[in-house]
């Protein structure tokens, strides 16, 4: 939707027109800011820096000359590639459209509907921070690419924010949203929707959170960032043959080095060293990403701002908020801690935003409940899914445990019947059966971690469902934002009576999934969520 | 600032609610169906026979499980080509209301999919070259959500056809971008 070649242009039927529009129809035509001639060439100097500095490595001191010339050259060609963007693009807002133009050769233009528009995030990296500029990028729900307005001032990209969803907003309303939107079945008793509900004090600012630098102790039990970094070890590792020093003699004589320590003090030293190196990139991962979050709602949207040196804001309209996700990984558990996402709907890749770092269980719990306006759904008792899906959990848990088995039992009854040293005389007998045990074992904590975290509720206006293995995931997703059914039954939940139940949403991962419920429970479920919507298909109720 | 969730203990969700059951969906696919999906296996099957059985021969000093091995595997097969179609024809299912659309599917392991009308976003129908000399057709209706595609496999071909139509003057009487 927002590539539209097709679209008409009003000048386009006139080839003598020049490219920067200034006819009475083109009124309103702007370009980004002029300090971006600033930003492009450097950006496009940074990109080039690391296989730069590589070539320079294995090109040595030697030909010093000739790079006394390139580099003057290199830095000419980035500014004039830089100049391009500038001079080629043009925005402007119409009273329905927002409209981009790029493009020197290939000319493209993005048309976004303002009704249409459903996220507008500002994103600064460091330079763009030091010049007062912001990178503007337009979500419109309907497709996963998003016009990007690069460099335009602060303010100005403020008050385009601020522009384009005050009419999104607005033209929501007007073009007859579905019946029973959520703002509509607020309790008006409730004390919360007095307080928070946006729809009576649109314009005021409502701070949900903020960042608190105690928080930071969560940083080192949160796992996510590791394949980060595993994802950069393995990106370096490209260039690790390039550099100078690492050749087979230097690695021999360090190996050497090593190998006059005791091994148990080495390997001591290396994994206090790796634990501290985890803790330090976790910290500072941590602070770069979340530094000065501020999480707000405002004229019906949710702002989240945060970073150190790139700082990103981002606004999701409250309508597209479906929900919720609680997530406690096994290790932040253990330090009473949590992280907080909202599932959205038409907000690009994934759908679920997250909204606070790993942070303490109580403040995630109290901005949820702020961001769902209503304190329930997050403290609900959930249902557990009864005997039956906690004999699943453990059987389930076992597979691998019936793999080993079958292995080891192989593996012993070869060393019976060969009776050779050289074909698997060098494996101890009761290795396997060693693995086999500690598989059992493991499978049967992970089984009761699971079983423990199974279950679901039914609030007034949420669905509630509890998951995860060893992590603790609790899911609120609107009743509203339900959109189907589907009930699977495994040939050996057949057998037992047992069913996943999911319901299917737009937001976030686009399902929402309930394992192992009883099947009478399944379908009472369904139809109690989602009135009306099973009623032709019920069986007559049996005496 | 609000009140500390802890505090209030726990809230009580809504009771359990009460049992229903829900029947099976009153129309079943088209019976040339069955014979599809046998001949289905049994294309499969033959192609890969055709494969294997070269393969077989032409390996010197094949040891003697690998023939035990290539004999449970075309026993399963032919297993699967007898026994899939009649449960899966049994299992098919599916039933349209003026307001949603209900569907079963599947043969060992079975899945139940309703949808609200006022929530499909397109109605496709789908007829391939070996679904056409049996004259079938399937048809698939999406919804905003990836995970909630309906497809009802083994359809009459005309059925497949009114089918289609019913559901595009349902759907597009309705409004809203239905997410």
């Amino acid at each position: 939707m927002t590539l539209d070649p097709t679209q008409p242009e009003p000048t386009q039927p006139q080839p003598a027109q020049p490219a920067p529009p200034s006819g009475p129809a083109e009124v309103g035509w702007q370009r980004l800011d002029p300090r971006k001639l600033l930003t492009d060439p450097v950006k496009l100097l940074g990109q080039a820096a690391i296989p730069l500095i590589f070539v320079l490595l294995g090109v040595g001191s030697g030909e010093s000359a000739f790079w006394l010339l390139a580099t003057p050259a290199l830095i000419g060609i980035a500014v004039l590639a830089g100049a391009v963007p500038w001079l080629t693009t043009w925005y402007r807002v119409t009273e329905t459209q927002l409209q981009v133009r790029t493009g020197l050769l290939n000319k493209k233009q993005s048309t976004a509907p303002l009704d249409r528009v459903r996220s507008v995030d500002l994103e600064a990296s460091l330079l763009h921070r030091v010049l007062g500029l912001r990178k503007v990028l337009i979500g419109t729900g309907v497709d996963t690419e998003r016009i990007e307005l690069d460099s335009v001032s602060a303010a100005r990209a403020a008050e385009l924010r601020g522009l384009l969803l005050t009419k999104s907003t607005v033209a929501g309303v007007d073009s007859g949203a579905p019946a029973g939107e959520p703002t509509a079945i607020q309790d008006p008793a409730s004390p919360w929707a007095a307080d928070a509900s946006p729809a009576e004090n649109p314009g005021r600012e409502q701070e949900l959170a903020r960042f608190d630098l105690s928080w930071v102790r969560f940083a080192p039990f949160s796992l996510t960032r590791l394949v980060l970094v595993a994802g950069a070890l393995g990106f370096l590792s490209q260039y690790y043959e390039e550099l100078p020093f690492l050749n087979e003699e230097t690695v021999n004589a360090a190996w050497r080095w090593v190998r006059g320590f005791a091994v148990a003090l080495v390997i001591t030293v290396m994994l206090l060293g790796a634990l501290l190196t985890w803790v330090m990139i976790a910290v500072v991962g941590y602070l770069v990403q979340w530094w000065d979050l501020r999480l707000t709602r405002e004229q019906g949207s949710l702002h989240l701002a945060s970073g150190l040196l790139t700082t990103r804001a981002i606004s999701v309209e409250e309508q597209r908020v479906r929900g919720i996700e609680l997530t406690e990984p096994v290790l932040l558990r253990l330090v009473k801690g949590a992280e907080l996402a909202t599932l959205a709907t038409g907000v690009g890749e994934g759908g679920s935003t997250s909204i606070l770092p790993p942070c303490p269980r109580e403040v995630a719990l109290e901005v949820g409940s702020l961001v769902l306006e209503d304190p329930t759904p997050l403290g609900f008792a959930l249902r557990p899914h009864g005997p039956k899906a906690r004999r699943r959990a453990y059987l389930r848990h076992q597979w691998l445990t019936l793999g080993l088995a079958v292995g080891a039992a192989t593996v012993t009854v070869l060393q019976r019947v060969l009776d050779d040293p050289d074909a698997l005389g060098w494996l101890p007998g009761w290795l396997p059966w060693v693995l086999v045990a500690a598989s059992a074992g493991f499978g049967v904590l992970v089984a009761r971690s699971a079983y423990a975290h199974l279950g679901h509720a039914l609030g007034p206006r949420h669905l509630v469902a509890g998951s995860g293995e060893l992590t603790r995931v609790r899911t609120v997703l609107e009743r509203e934002g339900i959109i189907g059914w589907v009930l699977t039954q495994s040939i050996f939940q057949r057998r037992v009576g047992l069913g996943t139940l999911i319901a299917t949403t737009a937001a976030g991962d686009e399902r929402v999934v309930l394992r192992d419920v009883p099947h009478a429970w399944a379908v009472a479920l369904a139809h109690e969520a989602t009135p009306g919507t099973l009623t032709p298909f019920l069986a007559p109720a049996s005496p | 600032m609000p009140p500390a969730v802890a505090s209030a203990g726990p809230p009580a969700a809504l009771p359990d609610p009460d049992p229903v059951a829900l029947r099976e969906p009153a129309h079943q696919v088209c019976e040339r169906a069955i014979g599809y999906w046998r001949t289905h296996a049994l294309i499969g099957l033959t192609i890969s026979l055709l494969i294997a059985i070269p393969v077989y021969l032409f390996v010197p000093g094949r040891p003697w499980w690998l023939g035990l091995l290539l004999l449970g595997w075309l026993l399963l097969n032919t297993v699967y080509a007898v026994v899939m179609p009649p449960l899966r024809y049994r299992i098919h299912r599916w039933e349209l209301s003026p307001t949603a659309i209900h569907t079963r599917a599947g043969w060992l392991n079975t899945e139940t999919r309703i949808a609200p009308l006022s929530r499909v976003q397109t109605v496709d129908s789908h007829q391939g070259a070996l679904m056409r000399l049996f004259s079938l057709a399937s048809l698939t209706v999406t919804t905003a959500s990836a995970a909630g595609p309906i497809t009802i496999a083994g359809l009459d071909a005309e059925e497949a056809k009114q089918l289609v139509a019913t559901l595009t003057a349902i759907t597009g009487a309705s409004t809203g971008d239905a997410t």
